[in-house]
């Protein structure tokens, strides 16, 4: 029952995200149809190019075509009918078809589903790979400085995280890039590759990248809620037992930890599914952050809602599986 | 056989030690590395040497293809691959005038209303038909189809027979004839010079039988152009490959094997593989990176800029206060020091006093244009009704003037330049950042923007792509006509239509430096510079010249590239 509330939840509020990208693509200024055609396309043909893009219905109508087309089902046809073209088959039944369509790009001229599929694989990929790199290194430093407190490493760490975290993303990204491809040469500058090997290699660079930044903030976030744990009285218990350091220190106050590096860890997740804009550009990695900016810039509304679907279905089911998990991680959660 | 290195980059420190001091120090590391401008990779022979078949060149683009159908929207990006997979009947030389491609002659009757090309025989196509009339005018509908997401079908209107194709009233445009099989006419519904220079861009170039006869977004491209499109080769966003196309009608060429884009690179990235050797010619350098390399005498012979097709200006809204003061748009054209908007990029900007640039055929160095000259400007302040004094700043127009802008580098710096000049006479403008949509939308509307920066590219090099669409009287249209100075002058209406028919070149060329005298004068627009692109190029990449219209145009590119040095080899070996 409470995964169903939390699911119903999880509903209302992608299609509130989806309603106010819809709304706002309406409400900004500018005419999507000239960014289609060019911004030098004369009035005639603009007018053309309007109407084919359907831009000439009233917002509501578009907005009622949005939704229906959505989720909907389909007979089942071995070559697909006009209108359904720019669909992705979620599911075949009983000479039907469940479709996914969120219509085809302005800019583009591809089905948006189409296009998500391809990239979001990839932000996946880069999220993990990123997130991992922040999760080690930051839980790694905040526990080594809350355990050293005070310390030489500590006041080292301590300044490397207040660095990491000022440091604009771009400016990792260009060392990364001046130091390992251009001068060292091990990786690749930028670019996603062909095969599986040149996917991993071009990975590497845009993951330490987020990941460095990240580790800073993590690395702040578990020393200082390590340092209050350390301090806690079921850990000087624990000591006073007799348990081996490591112990009092993993398992009695990281475990603990953790569950507000989870809460981080959700938040974060669903914000890197959403794309990291200035990682995903200075590596031209194609995923969805590079695919929504241009696409914001370029007013092109299919695949605004389309990346912001996905992204806001990232954050929801990111926070309810951390919600759910709580219990785990924490006991006192459980009641 | 020389080396690759030509010269060896003696006074750099090792790369190690280089990637421990920037990994030391940050983005300055660099600076305390040295200038580390790579050396140029050496062609293997002489210049003297003939052409030689093999290799791929491989290029860079900041921005996305987003279409490569002719029928669809060609942007700068897709240009180049488009010319090169589609031949036209003709097409533009070195210097952008017309020359025969498909067609291997062509005779205009009717005084200038009709046309008549004989088309080459025993051309293949990508798909290895052979090029008809038929197949010409199935493009052409192909193209203008109202299915067509084309946003220049209308300026093929003076076609017979086009409205009615376009408003579904007839199956084909009556004034596309298949004469024979290799002869094709296009009558048109009143002469227009400019018929031949349109014809030669891309929209309508002929597509093979498979392209069908109406537009598709699955069509894979095909057309009868030097390289062709494999299955795959276009990664959308990412890359695009093409292959040479065998059978090309022009015996021998393309020398190369095929050429590759790089899309979405940033010129950062391009640099560094540039001088990796990883690409072959660079169009998108820095400014900081452009003065590195033409400063280096390695480097200079192979750097070079590509033509001025456009103009850059500020617009000001005839309509609106104070800009429907003549007196007050000639104070503002007087008033601009175009100079100093061009060192704010020297390499990519060239003055402009009139509208055409320079490299577009029609452009005459006789007009006199506009030009800076501030006590002229002032005395025009004084005709218009408010005299500036500019020793005690009393006087001019009393108001503030909003100028919308969006966030692009170099206009944020042109905008602060125009604020200085017009202060000085005693125009106050104040500068409001907008979105790039928002800054179009306010354009767009007739008392949105009393001055904004106006900016136009040619659709096709004659001067009727630049006077029709931005200062005629129907080219005003608040559904996105580019008329953004609302300007209107009956007299510059007949001037600029009699030149678009006239066929008579010198007689051609008297009315529009009429035109652009009108329009120097009246000043809808105070014309500031035209901007262009720096090229540079390895040294082992011969026969590239700057196209006028392509840019990159490599049909008779090739490649003079030795086998590569150890350190590229296992460089790209590890990158791999």
């Amino acid at each position: 029952m409470k995964v169903a509330r939390r699911l119903g939840t999880a509903l209302f509020v992608v299609c509130a995200v989806v309603s106010l990208a819809f709304a706002v693509e309406e409400l900004l200024p500018g005419d999507p149809a000239r960014m289609a055609a060019g911004v030098q396309a004369r009035p005639a043909d603009l007018a053309h190019v309007r109407e084919q893009l359907g831009l000439d219905r009233p917002p509501l109508e578009r907005y009622a075509i949005f939704w229906e087309r959505l989720v909907h089902l389909a007979p089942q046809h071995s070559v697909p009918a006009p209108e359904h073209e720019s669909c992705a088959v979620v599911l075949a039944f009983a000479h039907r078809e469940l479709h996914v369509n969120l219509g085809k790009s302005f800019q583009r001229r591809q089905p948006v589903v189409d296009l998500l599929v391809a990239r979001v694989p990839r932000t996946a990929a880069l999220a993990v790979a990123g997130l991992s790199v922040q999760l080690l290194l930051g839980i790694t430093f905040g526990t080594l400085a809350a355990v050293r407190r005070g310390s030489r490493i500590d006041r080292l760490l301590t300044g490397a995280s207040v660095l990491g975290v000022s440091t604009p993303t771009f400016i990792v990204a260009f060392v990364f890039q001046l130091v390992f491809a251009r001068e060292l040469r091990w990786l690749p500058l930028d670019g996603y590759g062909v095969t599986w090997t040149d996917h991993a290699r071009s990975l590497v660079l845009p993951a330490l990248t987020l990941g460095i930044y990240g580790a800073a903030f993590y690395t702040r976030l578990v020393r200082d809620d390590m340092i209050a744990l350390l301090e806690s009285d079921w850990v000087r218990t624990a000591r006073a037992k007799g348990l081996p350091a490591w112990r009092v220190v993993v398992v009695h106050a990281l475990r603990n930890a953790l569950a507000l590096v989870a809460t981080a860890v959700a938040l974060d997740f669903g914000a890197l599914m959403g794309g990291a804009v200035v990682t995903e550009t200075v590596f031209r990695w194609p995923g969805l952050g590079e695919l929504s900016l241009h696409a914001t810039l370029d007013r092109d509304g299919p695949v605004v809602c389309g990346c912001l679907l996905v992204t806001s279905i990232a954050v929801v089911l990111a926070n309810v599986v951390v919600d759910l998990s709580y219990p785990r991680i924490d006991p006192r959660a459980r009641g | 056989m020389r080396s690759i290195r030509e010269t060896p980059d003696r006074t750099s420190p090792p790369r190690v030690v280089c990637a421990a001091v920037i990994l030391a120090l940050g983005p300055i590391g660099p600076v305390a590395c040295g200038p580390r401008v790579a050396p140029p990779i050496a062609a293997e022979h002489g210049d003297d040497t003939p052409p030689r078949h093999g290799g791929t060149v491989r290029l860079a683009e900041i921005g996305d293809a987003r279409n490569l159908d002719p029928a669809g929207p060609v942007d700068g990006v897709s240009l180049p691959p488009v010319h090169l997979m589609f031949a036209g009947l003709v097409d533009f030389d070195d210097h952008a005038a017309i020359a025969p491609d498909l067609a291997e002659s062509w005779a205009v009757t009717e005084e200038g209303r009709a046309y008549r090309f004989v088309l080459k025989p025993g051309v293949s196509m990508h798909d290895g038909q052979e090029l008809t009339a038929e197949d010409v005018k199935r493009s052409v509908e192909r193209a203008l189809h109202p299915s067509a997401p084309n946003p220049t079908a209308s300026m093929f209107e003076g076609l017979v027979g086009f409205d009615a194709f376009v408003e579904d009233r007839a199956d084909h445009i009556e004034g596309v004839e298949v004469e024979g099989r290799y002869v094709i006419g296009f009558r048109l519904k009143e002469p227009d010079a400019a018929f031949l220079p349109l014809l030669a861009m891309t929209t309508l170039r002929p597509v093979c039988r498979n392209g069908g006869w109406r537009y598709s977004d699955d069509w894979l491209p095909c057309g009868a152009g030097p390289f062709k499109l494999p299955p795959g080769g276009w990664q959308r966003g990412t890359s695009l490959h093409l292959v040479r196309h065998e059978a090309y009608f022009r015996p021998g060429l393309p020398y190369l094997d095929g050429v590759e884009w790089t899309f979405n690179m940033q010129a950062l990235a391009q640099r560094f593989r540039f001088e990796a050797g990883d690409l072959d010619l660079v169009r998108s350098l820095s400014q900081a990176d452009q003065r590195r390399f033409s400063a280096d005498p390695r480097w200079s012979p192979y750097g070079g800029t590509d033509a001025d097709t456009n103009v850059y200006g500020e617009s000001m809204n005839t309509r609106t206060p104070p800009f429907d003061n003549i007196e007050i748009r000639r104070a503002v054209a007087s008033a601009i020091n175009r100079e100093h908007y061009r060192l704010l990029k020297p390499a990519y900007l060239t003055v402009l006093t009139q509208l055409v640039p320079a490299d577009i055929p029609g452009y005459d160095p006789s007009v006199r244009g506009q030009h800076y000259d501030y006590d002229a400007a002032l005395e025009h302040m004084r005709k218009a009704g408010y005299p500036y004094d500019p020793r005690t700043g009393h006087g001019g127009w009393p108001h503030s003037i909003d100028y919308p802008l969006y966030d692009q580098g170099l206009l944020v710096f042109t905008a602060q330049l125009l604020q200085q000049d017009l202060a000085k006479i005693g125009l106050h403008i104040e500068l409001r950042l907008v979105s790039w949509q928002a800054f179009l939308a306010l354009q767009a509307r007739p008392y949105g923007a009393p001055i904004s920066q106006g900016s136009w590219d040619m659709d096709y090099p004659d001067p009727s792509s630049f006077f029709d669409p931005l200062f005629t009287t129907r080219a005003i249209d608040p559904e996105g006509g580019h008329n953004i100075a609302f300007y209107s002058n009956p007299h510059l209406d007949d001037v600029v239509a009699e030149a678009r028919r006239e066929s008579h070149e010198d007689r051609r060329r008297a009315l529009y430096a009429r035109a652009a005298a009108i329009v120097c004068d009246e000043a809808p627009w105070a014309f500031a510079y035209s901007h262009h692109w720096y090229r540079l190029r390895q040294p082992y990449v011969r026969g590239d010249t700057p196209h006028p219209i392509w840019h990159v145009d490599v049909t008779t590119t090739w490649l003079d590239r030795a086998g590569r040095s150890l350190e590229q080899v296992l460089g790209e070996g590890l990158r791999r």
